[in-house]
């Protein structure tokens, strides 16, 4: 929005579009004449901001025409990540990728194909569609780090999750490892909101004092990774203080005594030398969220970062919903079940076309069964039963992205030959980055999508230019399984030669033989398909947006009245869960401690002492995003870690000192932000960071190691969280020390 | 006639800064120029007990203007509703202002050669529209109005709440009434 905007003159069309900085999709109002965006501003009507826009929604024109974006075609001319590139035609890219990939079919199977995706910002049914077709099972997304292990196993024990929070009619939330202060704008908001008016009170879980923390009427600043030991401590709290809700145990719940007889060893006094939390604390926190009812548990990152324990203690957050009946009735966590009134991106995705023989190599699914074929079919069968239609299979059913990067690096299973990367830069964003950067470097083919050139760009033989904010039509609907969707379309048509990823993966099935597959040319026509059967009667997606913007079924509470019971094979709630055990896992939480901690591993705290977490979202960049646009980075211009003025005394460090931070996997450097924010002994390191400003050659290719904190997480398969594969990146073991002055740039 | 002010709610503000870099870019201000600063204090205290309030900072419109009175060319000005601004034609970048302002609200461009500040989004309020700060806050935490209006939200909230004015006792008569809440004790 510029000064002195006319907003009434001639020419002018208001389009309904969407930010794409963030899953939030806040709704934007863009100012558009003759296909060029004059100006935009937060639309004060769509539900969910509410007319506001965080600093990256600000910044959306000066990300649309950005000197570094990406523009045309790419083709590498000079040795891989030398920089030298050649402009070509879609068409040619389009041919020469799709003959490549043909290649690689004929020669390795189609398995030898994978693909990597970032956040849910893409066109990802499409993208499974095409895969599917192509016949490999090998996509994955960051999905492990984010969400799928909590639907996946929340889905297990509940028949769907819980992730619709009534908050207008709660009395209490549990904020467990998130910070909507930093990540979710709107959710803040509304929690302020309910804070103010209903007196809602608001427990904060997280080991740093946050933005959302200072707000909260009870923050428990836990040791990072021990999560599981506090959700356990609290089932035995309210299970042994009588908090739990019987009649809803009685009628509605399977395993109860089991369940019971399980935590009565897991007191609030055995849980606190491991949380670092006063059994007094643990009790209080507990008989808070069961004493005032309704209440919800806000789902977070932080459990399903944790490796090992994830799984264990998103198994036992559920278990803590469920005794306290706080599912499914008003002003509690609900189980909206997949929208059966528009075509869901479950429906999109073809997975019926992937044989039984491919879906059985999909790598990662011997190990980790819940988010691979194996324990989605099951799922899904369940859930077809119960709802009518699956959860969405992009996402919830991936190949095992640390083991994909391994099966390039050693042809073990087998050999993966080819990567297609879109809206990721796998180098930043995953587990165990020099692992990760060595694929890379390795892989024989690789294509990126992209807006920028990142790290994993610059190593790619093609790259695409992909349309971003202002330029795509956006459906936001929780990785396809919410109920609603709220819909936005393009202010402009798609700058220079850029084009949505869907037409990425369109164009090049069809030039595979997927034709008569893809009958939607354009992705409007894609989604007015799957609107259709809403019956709003529109003639084009534009035309619905226009008129309708979104859809909000009317509300059902306690759906298992009617339905005679959950969608779980026993129809209840299963505290102690058949579809885990029959899966070969625990039918009940089991402890088990962080990946690296003191009290496990006594002579690796010797070497590296501190407790480390990683990964937690910070204003103003997302994940790796955003460090080109000076008009935000200047909020936070250099990478940062936070550590307690008593443990910087010990080791000697000011405000601002570089510093190496070191585990088992290896070093990178940040600032010292000397804070009381942490508690003492505990690293909390900032995500994401690489230097688009610097040279983007190889071997630095922008500092992509330098600060990067995935270089120091792990992905052995031993410190996977068994169900879910998720990789581990809180709740390390580190050691930090001065980064010398007459040190150079980083060795690697 | 209006007499336009603003109320911001600590209780409410995350120390996001959106409304800086909504700022920046409305008013198309070099990297190093903000109008709207927000100032984090803390934590405060000693691991676990702390406290970290956000106030965010823009011109204090000020009705008593010390800025105004310290212009020798008559390029900063005060209008009847309230609204402090400087008429860039007339500024000759004395900053005479600058150091009379004791808020540090007014900032010298490099490039331009004169002083700019914040003015309420003065091109907007005259269209009706609010300043891009407060319709760019998710939190609502920035409340502009009309002060004589008793119906508009700002008298509403400054009417029924305690609220602060910064450096009051300098009687300069800011326009901005801060709402502190009890989380937000300070230092
Ligand atoms: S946008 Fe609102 S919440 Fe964010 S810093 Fe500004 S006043 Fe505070
Ligand atoms: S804050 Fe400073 S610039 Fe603004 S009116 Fe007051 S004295 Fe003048
Ligand atoms: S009122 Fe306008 S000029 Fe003043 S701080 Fe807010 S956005 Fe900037």
């Amino acid at each position: 929005m510029k000064r002195n905007f006319d907003f009434e003159q001639e020419g002018i069309q208001v389009k309904k579009s969407c930010c794409y900085f963030c899953h939030q999709n806040c709704g934007v109002l863009a100012y558009v004449k003759d296909d060029k965006v004059l100006a935009i501003e937060g639309d004060p009507d769509f539900p969910t901001n509410t007319g506001g826009l965080c600093c990256r929604g600000n910044i959306a024109l000066l990300h649309l025409d950005h000197p570094d974006r990406i523009n045309y075609p790419l083709k590498r001319i000079g040795k891989r990540g030398e920089g030298k590139w050649q402009r070509i035609s879609w068409d040619q890219a389009l041919d020469e990728i799709a003959a490549k990939l043909a290649q690689i079919r004929e020669e390795y199977g189609a398995e030898a194909v994978a693909t990597a995706g970032g956040t849910q910002r893409t066109d990802d049914w499409a993208r499974r569609r095409f895969m599917n077709l192509f016949g490999s099972p090998n996509g994955f997304h960051n999905s492990h780090l984010c969400w799928i292990p909590t639907f996946m196993i929340e889905t297990a024990v509940c028949g769907w999750s819980p992730f619709e929070i009534d908050l207008a009619n709660s009395r209490c939330i549990v904020l467990w490892g998130q910070n909507p202060g930093a990540s979710n704008m709107p959710e803040m908001h509304h929690l302020s909101e309910l804070k103010q008016k209903n007196g809602l009170k608001i427990i904060t879980i997280d080991p740093r004092f946050t933005e959302t923390a200072a707000k909260s009427d009870l923050w428990l600043p836990l040791r990072p990774g021990s999560d599981l030991a506090l959700a356990l401590a609290w089932l035995h709290v309210i299970i042994y203080e009588g908090l739990y809700d019987p009649v809803f145990v009685e009628n509605y719940c399977e395993g109860f005594g089991e369940l019971a007889n399980h935590v009565e060893q897991f007191t609030p006094e055995w849980a606190e030398p491991l949380t670092w939390l006063s059994a007094d604390l643990i009790r209080e926190s507990a008989r808070m969220y069961a004493m005032n009812k309704p209440g919800n548990i806000q789902w977070g990152v932080a459990m399903d970062q944790q490796g090992r324990a994830s799984g264990a203690a998103i198994h036992a957050r559920i278990l803590i919903r469920a005794i306290t009946g706080n599912l499914d009735v008003p002003g509690s966590d609900l189980l909206t079940g997949p929208s059966l009134e528009f075509i869901t991106d479950e429906e999109m995705e073809a997975n019926e076309y992937l044989s039984e023989e491919q879906k059985a190599k999909q790598i990662g699914a011997d190990k980790f069964k819940l988010l691979t074929w194996p324990g989605y079919s099951k799922i899904a069968e369940m859930s077809k039963k119960y709802w009518g239609k699956a959860p969405t299979a992009e996402w919830m059913c991936e190949a095992h992205p640390p083991s994909v990067f391994r099966a390039i690096l050693t042809g073990d299973p087998y050999p993966v030959k080819a990567l297609l990367v879109s809206a990721t830069n796998p180098v930043n964003s995953y587990g165990e980055s020099k692992l990760v950067l060595e694929a890379l470097r390795a892989v024989d083919f690789m294509v990126t999508c992209e807006y920028w050139m990142t790290p994993t760009a610059a190593l790619s033989d093609y790259v695409l230019p992909i349309a971003g904010a202002l330029e795509r039509p956006t459906i936001t609907s929780s990785y396809g399984c919410s109920d609603f969707l709220l819909a936005s379309q393009r202010a402009i048509k798609p700058m220079y030669e850029r084009r949505n990823d869907y037409n990425f993966w369109r164009d090049l099935g069809i030039r595979l033989g997927q034709e008569d597959m893809w009958p939607w040319e354009t992705v409007e026509d894609a989604y007015l398909h799957k609107l259709e059967p809403l019956g709003y009667g529109s003639d084009s997606y534009d035309e619905f947006v226009e008129y309708w913007r979104f859809h909000f079924p009317e509300r059902q509470y306690q759906k298992y009245l009617d339905k005679g019971g959950f969608g779980t094979p026993s129809g209840k709630i299963e505290l102690y869960s058949s579809v885990l055990k029959d899966l070969g896992y625990s039918p009940l939480p089991e402890y088990v401690g962080p990946v690296e901690n003191e009290i496990d591993h006594p002579e690796l705290a010797k070497e590296y002492p501190l407790v480390l977490s990683t990964g937690n979202g910070f204003m103003p960049f997302h994940h790796s995003e955003h460090f080109q646009i000076p008009d935000v980075r200047f909020l936070n211009s250099e990478p940062y870690f936070q550590i307690n003025p008593e443990t910087a005394e010990e080791y000697g460090i000011k405000e601002g000192d570089w510093v190496w931070i070191e585990t088992q996997r290896g070093r990178m450097k940040q600032k010292a932000d000397v804070t009381q924010a942490v508690a003492p002994r505990v690293i909390i390191t900032q995500r994401g960071w690489w230097f688009p400003e610097r040279k983007m050659e190889e071997p630095d290719l922008a500092g992509c190691l330098e600060s990067n904190t995935n270089v120091l997480t792990s992905t052995r398969d031993e410190d996977c969280c068994p169900l879910s594969g998720t990789w581990a990146n809180r709740g390390l073991l580190c050691k930090i020390y001065k980064v010398d002055s007459t040190e150079q740039k980083e060795d690697n | 006639m209006a007499r336009y002010a603003m109320v911001i709610d600590t209780r409410r503000c995350i120390g996001c800064q959106s409304c800086t870099v909504a700022c920046k870019v409305h008013n198309e201000l070099p990297v190093d120029m903000i109008y709207n600063p927000v100032t984090t204090v803390g934590p405060t205290g000693v691991f676990p007990n702390l406290h970290m309030v956000h106030i965010p900072l823009l011109c204090m419109h000020c009705e008593n203007t010390p800025c105004v009175d310290a212009c020798p060319t008559g390029a900063s000005l005060r209008r009847e509703d309230g609204i402090v601004w400087i008429d860039e034609k007339k500024c000759v970048g004395c900053k005479a202002c600058v150091m009379a302002c004791p808020y540090g609200a007014r900032i010298f461009n490099q490039e331009k050669g004169i002083v700019q500040k914040c003015d309420f989004c003065l091109d907007r309020v005259e269209k009706g529209n609010i300043p891009r700060c407060v319709q760019s806050c998710h939190q609502k935490a920035r409340i502009f109005g009309d002060l004589d209006d008793p119906n508009s939200e700002v008298a509403k909230l400054k009417n029924s709440h305690h609220t602060v004015r910064l450096l009051d006792e300098l009687g300069s008569k800011p326009s901005v009434f801060y709402i502190y809440g009890l989380e937000a004790r300070m230092k």
